[in-house]
C-alpha cells in the first residue's frame, strides 16, 4: 500500500516520529564545498551566504585568490556576489538579521552590513567602544536582530537592534574579575524577548562554571558538580532551556538557571561541531559524519552524512544543508501520523483509504465511510491539516482530495477550511519553487505572516509573485507596487523619462491612493528630477505633493498647486521656502500676480515685517498701500507712551502723514484719501496749537467734530469758529455740534441765543432733542411750538408727557397711526388715553 | 443650569462629536504630567466653554490663564499655550517667553495649535528664537456644537479675513470641518452653493474627498442628505437689519456670547450691587426653547399669559380644596416659575431698549431702506446720524444697508458721507472705510441696483405679517423676509434651477453638485421617484439638510430656518453650520480698524 512507503521514511525517537523530507535535491549550485566556507543561513527559508573560511587552510582550485561573498537562495540559486576586501582582519562571524540584512563582524570589531543583493550598507561601524579599539573579537553569537561579541580581553559587547538607524554598541558587565583574562569555553545568548529585564542575557562558560552577564550585572550560576567546564551551549527557541555538551561527553539540558533537566551520555567526549535544537523536543549533535538526534528517551536517532552539513534551526524543526541538498528535519505532525502510521485505523486513515478505493471504483470506499460516519468531520480536518504540512505537491493534492471527498458526506464541516488551505498551499508552493527558493513550512509561514513574506519577496525583487500573492490573499498591493516602482526607477537609468513614466503609471494606477509623491521622491533621489516632476503631477494629495515639488526646485508649480488646494498652510510653506531661497525682488515678482500668495504674505508681513512690506509695495508700485502703512505708523507714534501729548513727536507724526498724502496724490483714484491725509495733518497742527494755548492735552487724536465741541465746552468760541472755517464744516453739522455742546454745559441761555441767531438750517428739532435729553422740559417748550411738522410736535409733546398738546398736534396731522401709537405711550394714564380715543373716532380711524 | 448645551435631542449625534473634542483635550493635558499652567487665548476660551467645564480642566492639574501681553503669573514649571493658529497671537507667546527668560525663569513650554499647526505661526516663533524651546502639538477642534441644531466653526473673523485681507484660511477650515462630519455621518450626496466662498468650499471639499476619501459602505444612506453653502456676502442686507425675535433682540442689545448673556444682577432681580451674572441661553431651558424664535411682541404676550395663569392658579389654590392630583399639577407648574421669572426679567429689561424713540426710528429707517423707495429720506437720516455723532457702528450698519441695497452710492454722496464720517469720528477711520470698500460694503455706485427686482421676485417685503400666527418667515423682522433664508427655502424645495435668474443678480457664482456614489448614477437627476426615496431616510425620520453660512448667521435667521422646519409638508430637518453667530453690530465692528 502507498501508505506504507510514507511511514517507512520516518524514524522513531521515543514515542514520536521524525521525518526529514528533501526540500531541494539536488541544489542548483555547483562545486560548493561547505567545509571550505563560512556559512550563514537565514531562518524562515531565507538566503544562504557563503564566504571562504580564512581561518582554514584550503586548497585553491581554478579560482581567484580574492575571496568572494556569495549569496544563494535556499535552493542554491545564486542571487548575488561581491568581492570581499574589507579590512579589519579575519571574519569572525556572519549572520542574517530578521529583515534579512547580512551582518559580518571582523576581528577588529568592525561591522559590515550587506543586503541580500550583496550591496554594502553604509556606514560601517565598530561594535567595540572607542577605548577598546585595540582589542580583538574572538567570538560572536547572533540572535534575531542583535549580536553579542566577546573580545580577547574577555569583555562583552552587544548590539541590541541592527534595524535601528544608528545601531549603538553597548558594553556589558565584565564576566571575569579584573585582571583575569580567561576566555570562555562557549557562549550562549538569551534573547531580550525572553528575559525579565527586557535586555539580553549572556551565558558564558568560564572555568568550571557559568556566569550570566547583563548590562551592569554579573551573576555566577551554579552548575551541577562534575558538569563543567561546558564545551558547547545553545538556548532553545523559546528561551527556556539550554542544551550543552559537558567536558566528559554528556549532552545535558538545563533550565536557563542551570537546573539540570535531562542528560544523555554520548559515545564521544569530543565536543560536537554543531549543537542545535530541533523544535523544542530534541537536540541535534553533529560530528564529522554523524548527526545524532537526542530526545527525552533513551535511544537516540543516528543519521550518517558523508558530506559536511550545516544545521539551520527553525521554529518547528531544523533544516539540514549539505553540499548537494537541503532537508527539513521535523516532528511528524499528529494528523500525518494518524493517517500514515502503519496499521493506523484512525478515521482519517480510513477516509484516506476510502478515497483510494473510490479512485479504484471499489465499493469498499463506501464501507470505509460508513465506519467513520460519526467522526467524519474530524477525519476531514486531519486530512486538511496533514495536507498543509506536506511539501510534496502530489501528496498535498491527494490529502485535499480525501478531505473534499469526506466533506461531501459531512454536513457539519466548516467548508471554508479546505478552500483556505488550498489558498495557503498555493502560496507556499509558489514560494517553494526553486526559482524563488523560500521553503517555508506552514507553521513558519503563519509565524512569519503573509505581509512579511511579501516584504521579503519584494526585497528579492520578486515583484510579480508578490503582487499576485497579495492580490490572491486580498491584501493591499500598495507596498508591492510602490517598491516595484522605486526598484524600476533605480534599475532603469537607460530608459528615457517619458517612456519610464508611462511604464510606471501603467502599474501605479492599479492601486488607488498610492503615494505618487513617494515614488517621485525616489526618482529625485536617483537624480531623475524631471521624472520626479512628471510623477508628482499625478499625486492627488497636495500636502504630499507641494513639499516634494519644493524639494525638486519646482517652486512655481508648488505655488500653483498649494493655491489650488485651498490650504493656506501649504501656501505659506511655499512662500517661506521661496523667501529663503530667492532675492527679495525676485520673490516679489513671483507673488505679485498670485492673489492668494500675495495676500497671505501681506498678512504675515503686516504683523512682523513692516519694513519688508513697504519694500514690497514700493517695488510693485502700490504707492497707496505704502501711504496707508505710513499713516498707520503715524498713529503708532501717537500710541507710543514716550510720545506724551504735546511733545515735539507731533513733528514726525505730521511728517509721516504728509508723506502719506503725497503718495496718495500720486494716483488719481486716491484723491479722497490724499485730501483726508492733508486735512489730518492740518488738524494735528491746529490741535497741537490748541493744546499749547489752552495748556490742556485733550485735543490731539480727537476728531474735527470733537475738537469743535471741546472748544465750545471750554467756552473758546473763536477757536471753534476757526476750526469750522478751516475745515469748511457745513452749517448743518455746525448746528448739531454747537447745540449739543451747549446742552452739555447746560448753557440754556446761550442755546436760546444761538437759536435766534438766524433761522437754523436744520430746524428746531435738534434744540428740542437736546433739551429733552438733558431732561429740561421747560427749555424744550421754548422750541417745540416752533417745530413745523405737526407730527414731530406731537411726538415731542408726548415725550415730555403733555398728552393734551400731543393729541392736538396729532389731530392736526390727521395721522391715525400716530394717534394709536401715542395712546400706547399714555396707556397708564386713563384720562390721556380717552383723549386719544375720542380724537381717533373723530378722525374716523378705528 | 449648565452653560454646556444639552444635545440629546439633536437629529445628528452631536454628543459624540463633543465628547470626542473633550477627550482630545483631556488627553493633551494628561500627557503633560503634573501641575501645569494652561494659557488659552481668550476667544478660544469662549468656544471651549461650550465644550468642557472648567472644573474638569482643574481636575487635571490645570491652572487657567488667558493669553495676553502680560507676563505669566504662575509658579508652574510647565506652561501649555492653547491658541488658535493666528499670526497675531504669536507675539503674546513670544513676549511671555522672553519675559520668563529675562527673569531667569526656566519652564517647559508646550504650544497646542487649534485646530492645527500652521507654518506661518511657527515661522514667527522661529524668527523670535523661541521655537526650539517649545514642544508643538495640535488640538483638532474644528466644530463646536452650540445647540441641538447649531454648529459653529468659531471663526469670528472669517468674513473680514477673506473679504478684506484675502486670507481664505477659513474656507479650508470649513471644508475640513464638513469633511470631518462626513467621516462620522457619511458623504453628503447633494451640495448646493451660492457665493464665491461657498463654491470654493464645495471645491475644496471635493478635493479633500479625492485626497482622503470617506469610505461609506454602499448600502448605508448618509445621515446628511444635502449641504447648502451660502456666503454672507450674498446677503448683507439681513444682518444689518435689527433682529426682532426674542433671542435676536437679546443679542442686539445685550450681546450673547457663547450661549450666554452677562447682565447686572439687579436686572435679574438679585439685589447685589455691581455684580454681574451669566444667564445661559440654550434649548435646555424649556421655556426659552419655546419662545426664543418668536417675535418679541408675541413673547411679551405669552409671558404675560403665563404669569396671569400662574397667579390665577395660585389664588384658586388658596381658596378651594384641591385633590392631590391637582396639587401635583400645581407644583409642577411651580417648577417652571424660575424660568418664567428669568424671562420676564429679561423681557422687561429688553423693552426699556425697544420703547426708545431712537430704536423705533432706526427700525423705521431700516424698513425704508429695504423698501428702497425713498432714497433722499434715507440719505438725510444717515447724514444726520453722522452729524449727531451717534455710535459709529450704528451708523455703519445703516450705511452698509443703504449702500448694498443701492449697489453703492453716487460718487458725490459717497465722498461727502465719507468726509463727514472722518470729520465726526476721526481720521483713523480711513482704514475702516478702506476695509468696507474692499469688502464691497460701502462703495461708489457703478451699476444700477437690482435690489428692487430681487426684492419683488423673492417677495422679501411682506405687507401683512401676523407676528402672532406667522405664515411666513417675514415675521422675524416684522415684515421683511430675510433674503438668505428665502434662498435656502428655494434651495431645499427645488434646488437652484428655478431661481437661477435671481441668483445671477446676487454676488458670486453658484453651483450644484452630486457626490459620492450618487455622482455616477445618471438616473438620479431625471427620476423624481428615485430621488424622493433617497430624501426620506429609511426609518421614517426626515432627512437632514446642513445649511452652512460662510461669514456668520444671525439668531433671527436661525429662527426663520426653525420656522421653516416646523412647517407642515417640510420634508427636511435642518442643522445650521456657521463660521460664528453674528449680529449686524459685531459684523460691522470687525471692519472698524482700531488705531490710536
Amino acid at each position: 500500500m502507498a501508505n506504507v512507503s510514507v511511514a517507512a521514511e520516518w524514524q522513531l525517537l521515543g514515542d514520536r516520529y521524525y521525518r526529514k523530507p528533501d526540500l531541494y535535491h539536488p541544489l542548483r549550485w555547483k562545486h560548493i564545498d561547505l567545509s571550505r566556507n563560512k556559512v550563514a543561513c537565514a531562518p524562515f527559508g531565507g538566503p544562504i551566504a557563503l564566504i571562504r573560511d580564512d581561518s582554514k587552510i584550503v586548497q585553491l582550485y581554478a579560482e581567484s585568490a580574492l575571496r568572494k561573498l556569495r549569496i544563494f537562495n535556499s535552493a542554491g540559486v545564486p542571487l548575488s556576489e561581491t568581492i570581499w576586501k574589507n579590512p579589519g582582519g579575519r571574519l569572525i562571524g556572519l549572520s542574517w538579521t530578521d529583515d534579512q540584512t547580512l551582518v559580518c563582524i571582523v576581528q577588529d570589531g568592525t561591522v559590515y552590513r550587506y543586503t541580500s543583493h550583496a550591496e554594502l550598507l553604509e556606514p560601517n561601524f565598530s561594535i567595540l567602544g572607542q577605548e577598546y579599539l585595540d582589542e580583538n573579537v574572538v567570538e560572536c553569537v547572533f540572535w534575531g536582530n542583535g549580536v553579542v561579541c566577546v573580545t580577547d580581553a574577555c569583555k562583552v559587547f552587544s548590539i541590541a537592534d541592527f534595524k535601528s538607524k544608528n545601531p549603538r554598541p553597548l558594553r556589558l558587565a565584565d564576566p571575569a574579575p579584573e585582571g583575569i583574562e580567561e576566555l570562555p569555553h562557549c557562549v550562549a545568548v538569551i534573547e531580550p524577548q525572553y528575559t525579565m529585564s527586557g535586555n539580553v542575557e549572556v551565558l558564558l562558560a568560564i572555568g568550571d562554571g557559568v556566569v550570566m552577564v547583563e548590562e551592569d550585572e554579573v551573576q555566577p550560576l551554579p552548575l551541577p558538580p562534575g558538569d563543567g567546564p561546558l564545551q558547547k551551549m545553545v538556548v532553545s527557541g523559546d528561551g527556556r532551556f539550554v542544551a550543552s555538551f559537558t567536558h566528559d561527553g554528556r549532552m545535558a539540558v538545563y533550565s536557563t538557571r542551570l537546573e539540570k533537566i535531562f542528560e544523555y551520555e554520548c559515545e564521544s567526549a569530543l565536543p560536537p561541531e554543531q549543537l542545535a535544537w530541533c523544535g523544542l523536543d530534541s537536540v541535534l549533535l553533529y560530528w564529522d559524519d554523524m548527526l545524532l538526534m537526542v530526545g527525552p528517551s533513551d535511544e537516540p536517532v543516528r543519521y550518517l552524512y558523508d558530506e559536511p552539513i550545516v544545521l539551520i534551526p527553525e521554529c518547528d524543526g531544523v533544516r539540514i544543508l549539505s553540499n548537494s541538498s537541503i532537508e527539513f528535519l521535523q516532528l511528524v505532525p499528529n494528523s500525518t501520523v494518524s493517517i500514515f502510521k502503519i496499521g493506523s485505523t484512525s478515521p482519517a486513515a480510513l477516509l484516506y483509504d476510502a478515497l483510494d478505493h473510490f479512485d479504484r471504483r471499489s465499493a469498499k470506499a463506501d464501507e470505509n465511510l460508513r465506519l467513520i460516519r460519526s467522526s467524519l468531520s474530524e477525519a476531514v480536518e486531519a486530512c486538511v491539516d496533514a495536507a498543509g504540512h506536506e511539501f510534496d505537491v502530489s501528496r498535498q493534492r491527494t490529502l485535499l482530495r480525501a478531505a473534499s471527498y469526506g466533506q461531501a458526506f459531512c454536513s457539519n464541516f466548516h467548508r471554508d477550511r479546505i478552500q483556505e488551505m488550498c489558498k495557503t498551499l498555493r502560496v507556499l508552493n509558489a514560494v517553494r519553487s526553486p526559482e524563488i527558493g523560500i521553503p517555508l513550512s506552514i507553521q513558519q509561514y503563519k509565524l512569519l505572516t503573509p505581509s512579511v513574506l511579501i516584504g521579503r519577496l519584494i526585497n528579492a525583487h520578486q515583484h510579480l509573485l508578490a503582487l499576485r500573492i497579495s492580490d490572491y490573499l486580498g491584501m493591499n498591493q500598495e507596498v508591492v507596487i510602490m517598491h516595484w516602482a522605486c526598484s524600476k526607477i533605480t534599475a532603469s537609468l537607460a530608459i528615457p523619462d517619458a517612456t519610464l513614466l508611462e511604464i510606471l503609471l501603467d502599474k501605479l494606477k492599479l492601486c488607488k491612493g498610492i503615494s505618487y509623491a513617494a515614488v517621485a521622491a525616489h526618482a529625485d533621489k536617483n537624480g531623475r528630477r524631471k521624472l520626479a516632476a512628471m510623477l508628482v503631477e499625478h499625486e492627488p494629495r497636495s500636502s504630499k505633493q507641494v513639499p516634494l515639488l519644493l524639494s525638486i526646485g519646482e517652486e512655481d508649480t508648488a505655488l500653483i498647486k498649494a493655491t489650488e488646494s485651498g490650504d493656506t498652510d501649504l501656501v505659506y510653506l511655499v512662500l517661506f521656502h521661496i523667501l529663503q531661497k530667492r532675492q527679495p525682488l525676485e520673490f516679489f515678482g513671483m507673488i505679485q500676480a498670485r492673489t492668494l500668495a500675495r495676500d497671505l504674505f501681506i498678512n504675515y508681513a503686516r504683523c512682523y515685517k513692516h519694513e519688508f512690506l513697504k519694500d514690497f509695495f514700493l517695488s510693485t508700485g502700490q504707492l497707496q498701500e505704502v501711504a496707508f502703512l505710513l499713516w498707520k505708523e503715524s498713529w503708532e507714534l501717537g500710541k507710543n507712551p514716550m510720545a506724551s501729548k504735546g511733545s515735539p513727536l507731533h513733528g514726525p507724526r505730521i511728517k509721516l502723514t504728509e508723506k502719506a498724502q503725497s503718495l496718495f496724490a500720486e494716483t488719481k483714484e486716491h484723491t479722497f484719501e490724499s485730501k483726508a491725509a492733508e486735512e489730518h495733518a492740518k488738524l494735528l497742527r491746529i490741535q497741537h496749537e490748541l493744546e499749547v494755548t489752552t495748556k490742556q492735552a485733550i485735543f490731539v487724536d480727537s476728531s474735527i467734530s470733537d475738537t469743535i465741541r471741546t472748544c465750545i465746552v471750554l467756552g473758546n468760541h473763536r477757536a471753534a469758529m476757526k476750526v469750522k472755517t478751516e475745515f469748511k464744516v457745513s452749517e448743518k453739522r455746525w448746528y448739531w455740534l454747537k447745540i449739543f455742546a451747549l446742552a452739555t454745559i447746560r448753557d440754556w441761555e446761550a442755546l436760546e441765543k444761538f437759536s435766534k441767531e438766524k433761522r437754523p438750517p436744520i430746524g428746531y428739532r435738534p434744540f428740542v432733542e437736546a433739551c429733552i435729553e438733558a431732561d429740561e422740559k421747560g427749555e424744550s417748550l421754548k422750541y417745540i411750538p416752533k417745530l413745523t411738522d405737526p407730527r414731530e410736535r406731537a411726538e415731542s409733546y408726548a415725550r415730555i408727557g403733555m398728552a393734551k398738546e400731543a393729541a392736538d398736534a396729532a389731530s392736526q396731522a390727521k395721522d391715525g397711526e400716530l394717534l394709536g401709537r401715542l395712546k400706547l405711550t399714555f396707556a397708564q394714564n386713563a384720562a390721556a388715553s380717552s383723549i386719544f380715543d375720542t380724537l381717533r373716532d373723530r378722525l374716523g380711524v378705528s | 443650569m449648565a452653560q454646556i448645551p444639552n444635545l440629546d435631542n439633536a437629529s445628528l449625534n452631536l454628543t459624540s462629536l463633543r465628547e470626542q473634542s473633550q477627550k482630545e483635550l483631556i488627553n493633551i493635558l494628561k500627557n503633560i504630567r503634573g501641575k501645569k499652567c494652561l494659557i488659552i487665548d481668550p476667544k478660544l476660551g469662549g468656544s471651549l466653554s461650550s465644550i468642557i467645564q472648567t472644573s474638569l480642566l482643574k481636575e487635571h492639574g490645570v491652572e487657567l490663564r488667558h493669553l495676553s501681553a502680560e507676563p505669566i503669573q504662575s509658579d508652574c514649571t510647565k506652561v501649555v499655550f492653547l491658541v488658535r493658529s493666528k499670526i497675531d497671537l504669536m507675539k503674546f507667546i513670544c513676549s511671555n517667553v522672553h519675559n520668563d527668560i529675562s527673569k531667569g525663569l526656566q519652564r517647559e513650554y508646550h504650544v497646542y495649535f487649534v485646530p492645527r499647526r500652521a507654518v506661518v505661526c511657527e515661522k514667527v516663533l522661529e524668527d523670535e528664537k523661541v521655537h526650539q524651546l517649545m514642544t508643538i502639538g495640535e488640538y483638532p477642534l474644528y466644530v463646536v456644537p452650540l445647540d441641538e441644531d447649531v454648529l459653529s466653526f468659531e471663526l469670528d473673523l472669517a468674513y473680514k479675513e477673506s473679504q478684506v485681507d484675502g486670507d481664505t484660511s477659513s474656507l479650508w477650515h470649513i471644508a475640513k470641518a464638513i469633511h470631518k462630519l462626513e467621516f462620522s455621518f457619511g458623504v453628503i450626496p447633494n451640495v448646493r452653493a451660492k457665493g464665491k466662498a461657498s463654491v470654493r468650499v464645495a471645491d475644496i471639499l471635493n478635493h479633500m474627498q479625492a485626497e482622503e476619501p470617506v469610505n461609506s459602505p454602499d448600502m448605508v444612506v448618509p445621515e446628511i442628505n444635502t449641504l447648502i453653502l451660502l456666503d454672507r456676502e450674498v446677503d448683507m442686507v439681513t444682518p444689518m437689519c435689527s433682529q426682532l425675535t426674542y433671542e435676536g433682540l437679546i443679542d442686539e442689545f445685550l450681546h450673547i456670547n457663547n450661549g450666554s448673556v452677562e447682565l447686572d444682577a439687579s436686572i435679574m432681580g438679585v439685589q447685589q450691587e455691581g455684580k454681574k451674572i451669566k444667564v445661559p441661553l440654550n434649548s435646555s431651558d424649556k421655556l426659552f426653547k419655546e419662545i426664543r424664535d418668536l417675535n418679541f411682541e408675541v413673547v411679551v404676550q405669552i409671558l404675560r399669559q403665563k404669569a396671569t395663569s400662574m397667579k390665577q392658579d395660585y389664588t384658586e389654590m388658596t381658596t378651594t380644596t384641591q385633590t392631590v392630583s391637582e396639587l401635583k399639577d400645581f407644583v409642577k407648574k411651580l417648577n417652571s416659575l424660575p424660568e418664567i421669572t428669568r424671562h420676564i426679567n429679561l423681557a422687561q429689561h429688553l423693552s426699556t431698549f425697544t420703547s426708545k424713540p431712537s430704536f423705533l426710528g432706526q427700525l423705521d429707517m431700516e424698513h425704508t431702506i429695504v423698501e428702497a423707495q425713498s432714497y433722499d429720506i434715507c440719505y438725510e437720516y444717515i447724514e444726520e446720524m453722522i452729524h449727531k455723532q451717534e455710535p459709529l457702528v450704528n451708523v455703519l450698519r445703516l450705511l452698509i444697508l443703504f449702500s448694498v441695497t443701492n449697489s453703492g452710492l453716487p460718487k458725490k454722496h459717497f465722498d461727502y458721507l465719507r468726509r463727514e464720517l472722518l470729520h465726526s469720528y476721526g481720521f483713523e477711520h480711513m482704514a475702516t472705510l478702506n476695509n468696507l470698500e474692499k469688502a464691497g460694503l460701502l462703495k461708489k455706485q457703478e451699476t444700477k441696483s437690482n435690489w428692487l427686482t430681487i426684492k419683488r421676485a423673492l417677495q422679501l417685503v411682506v405687507d401683512d405679517t401676523d407676528t402672532a400666527n406667522p405664515n411666513d418667515i417675514a415675521y422675524v423682522f416684522s415684515g421683511y423676509a430675510p433674503l438668505s433664508i428665502r434662498l435656502i427655502q428655494h434651495a431645499v424645495r427645488s434646488g437652484w434651477r428655478p431661481i437661477e435668474e435671481i441668483l445671477k443678480l446676487l454676488p458670486g457664482p453658484h453651483s450644484e453638485t452630486k457626490r459620492g456614489r450618487f455622482s455616477s448614477s445618471p438616473s438620479f437627476d431625471t427620476l423624481q421617484g428615485a430621488s424622493a426615496n433617497i430624501d426620506r431616510a429609511a426609518d421614517g425620520r426626515r432627512s437632514l439638510v446642513l445649511v452652512v453660512f460662510i461669514g456668520g448667521v444671525t439668531f433671527a435667521e436661525i429662527s426663520a430656518l426653525r420656522f421653516l422646519t416646523a412647517q407642515e409638508g417640510m420634508a427636511y430637518d435642518m442643522i445650521i453650520g456657521t463660521t460664528k453667530i453674528v449680529s449686524g453690530h459685531n459684523l460691522a465692528e470687525t471692519f472698524v480698524e482700531k488705531l490710536g
